[in-house]
């Protein structure tokens, strides 16, 4: 599960906010790369935390509705601080608005009461079925699967 | 054709709402552009693209960042602007009222000076308006 | 997961415009859990590769003095998921350049469809941070070399582009088993 950038969710209002944690963990392999002499979680990736921790939110929320939950638009998302390896991050999402395609979440990370980045993504929502007729019977598939990780994020999880 | 203070005003306003996110209504001419709008460094960097671009002009960096001034010790004693630096500060930004902060001209309470309105009247002295 | 989120330079004019093609395949690690059963190529990823291409463009108009990183991205905006199998072509073009820093507007097309249009700024960090270059000199020239940055780099004018001086004696230096020349990194106030 190596692309889950949270480690576990603390809080989870549905239709409101929730809340996750991450630790930078000095083994991750991209910091070879992000840089060789300078590691640092790359700013994508603290978006896509960001992005994952509104996707949980949102399933939970609408009770897994919808199967696949993708990112449409991120807006001023600005960069303040670097992230070294050890240190963890507070990842923070609370929903704006909703409408039957689309979510719009306010985001932010902070590292010990820092905001190290902060924004605004627009989700968007809908079934396999929907738009590919042929795929309608892995939305059942996906949905369970994607019920499962969040249990193990979040043992607390209505279910 | 003159460009009039309203279309400053809300071409300023409309490339202040697209770089920091914020709504119409909070973009007063009173407003602080760090404090109230929470324009950080990098913003500064976009704000000034989308002006350049609005108005068709050039923002050198030293004319809304007086960085030079306020790291310079002929102008800075013990974290403060000396009389000489604040003649000028007011020189290269005469569109800036700088009568609150000469009460305490703290180098830390500069970036939160500039309005709204201040980068409108800036604007203005570069289009003529 | 290694960090290179484009995989060649089809078009590279100096500090102008980039064309960069990613291709996306079932293998990567992003996929190994992500959207199991409907593997979409995260829009995160997306925006990274459109980065490296525009922060390549732009970091070569200082002979890669600057060191350039990701600092804001204004807009990003996608019309469908990229998946595998797809082909990802970034095109970025430079907007602006100033001495702190620099912005830029790149596009993601999957043959002739818009896929994503991002803006985004670029800072130049300075001496706040550590010192010295964010990649070892000869490391670095060799992974612009593989994208092929130099294989199709022109001027606006059209005259082919070289690795920086700096580089190509790194790269000289490695091979004569010489230790390496001092950074060339640009103090402050600069």
């Amino acid at each position: 599960m190596r692309f889950c950038l949270l480690d576990r969710i603390t809080e989870l209002e549905p239709g409101v906010k929730i809340r996750a944690v991450k630790r930078l963990r000095p083994d991750e392999d991209y910091l070879e790369d992000h840089f060789p002499r300078f590691p640092v979680m790359p700013g994508v990736l603290m978006l896509e935390a960001m992005y994952q921790a509104s996707a949980w939110l949102v399933r939970q929320s609408e009770g897994f509705a919808h199967s696949v939950v993708i990112l449409k638009e991120a807006r001023n998302i600005k960069y303040a601080d670097f992230i070294t390896p050890g240190q963890e991050l507070v990842v923070t999402a609370e929903i704006l608005k909703q409408d039957a395609a689309t979510t719009t979440l306010k985001a932010q990370a902070t590292i010990e009461d820092r905001v190290a980045v902060n924004g605004r993504l627009v989700l968007e929502r809908f079934n396999l079925a929907d738009r590919r007729p042929t795929r309608a019977g892995t939305d059942p598939y996906l949905r369970n699967e994607l019920r499962q990780v969040l249990s193990r994020l979040l043992p607390a999880a209505p279910k | 054709m003159a460009v009039t203070k309203d279309e400053v005003f809300n071409k300023v306003r409309t490339a202040l709402v697209d770089a920091l996110g914020v709504d119409e209504e909070e973009v007063t001419p009173q407003a602080t552009m760090v404090g109230d709008l929470g324009a950080e460094s990098i913003d500064f960097l976009d704000i000034v693209f989308k002006l350049e671009k609005a108005f068709g002009i050039e923002i050198p960096r030293k004319e809304l960042s007086p960085e030079d001034i306020l790291t310079n010790a002929d102008y800075v004693q013990d974290g403060k602007v000396t009389p000489a630096g604040l003649a000028e500060l007011k020189r290269r930004m005469s569109f800036v009222d700088f009568s609150k902060f000469e009460s305490d001209p703290q180098v830390r309470n500069f970036s939160n000076l500039l309005t709204v309105g201040d980068l409108c009247r800036y604007v203005e002295s570069k289009v003529g308006a | 997961m290694r960090w290179f989120w484009i995989d060649r330079f089809e078009q590279f004019v100096r500090g102008t415009r980039a064309v960069a093609v990613k291709a996306v395949a079932m293998s990567e690690e992003q996929f190994d859990d992500y959207s199991p059963g409907y593997p979409v190529m995260p829009a995160s990823l997306v925006i990274e590769g459109m980065a490296q291409t525009a922060g390549l463009l732009i970091g070569e108009m200082s002979g890669f003095e600057h060191r350039v990183v990701l600092a804001k991205i204004g807009k990003a905006v996608f019309q469908f998921p990229a998946r595998p199998g797809d082909m990802l072509r970034y095109t970025a073009t430079i907007l602006d350049v100033k001495t702190d820093g620099a912005m830029a507007s790149i596009t993601s097309h999957i043959g002739d469809r818009l896929q994503g249009e991002v803006e985004m700024m670029f800072a130049f960090l300075d001496d706040r941070f550590p010192p010295g270059p964010l990649f070892d000199p000869v490391d670095f020239a060799e992974m612009v070399l593989a994208f092929g940055m130099y294989d199709v780099g022109v001027t606006p004018d059209g005259q082919p582009i070289e690795l920086p001086p700096f580089y190509a004696q790194a790269q000289r230096d490695a091979e004569q088993g010489y230790p390496p020349t001092p950074s060339p990194v640009i103090a402050s106030g600069r």
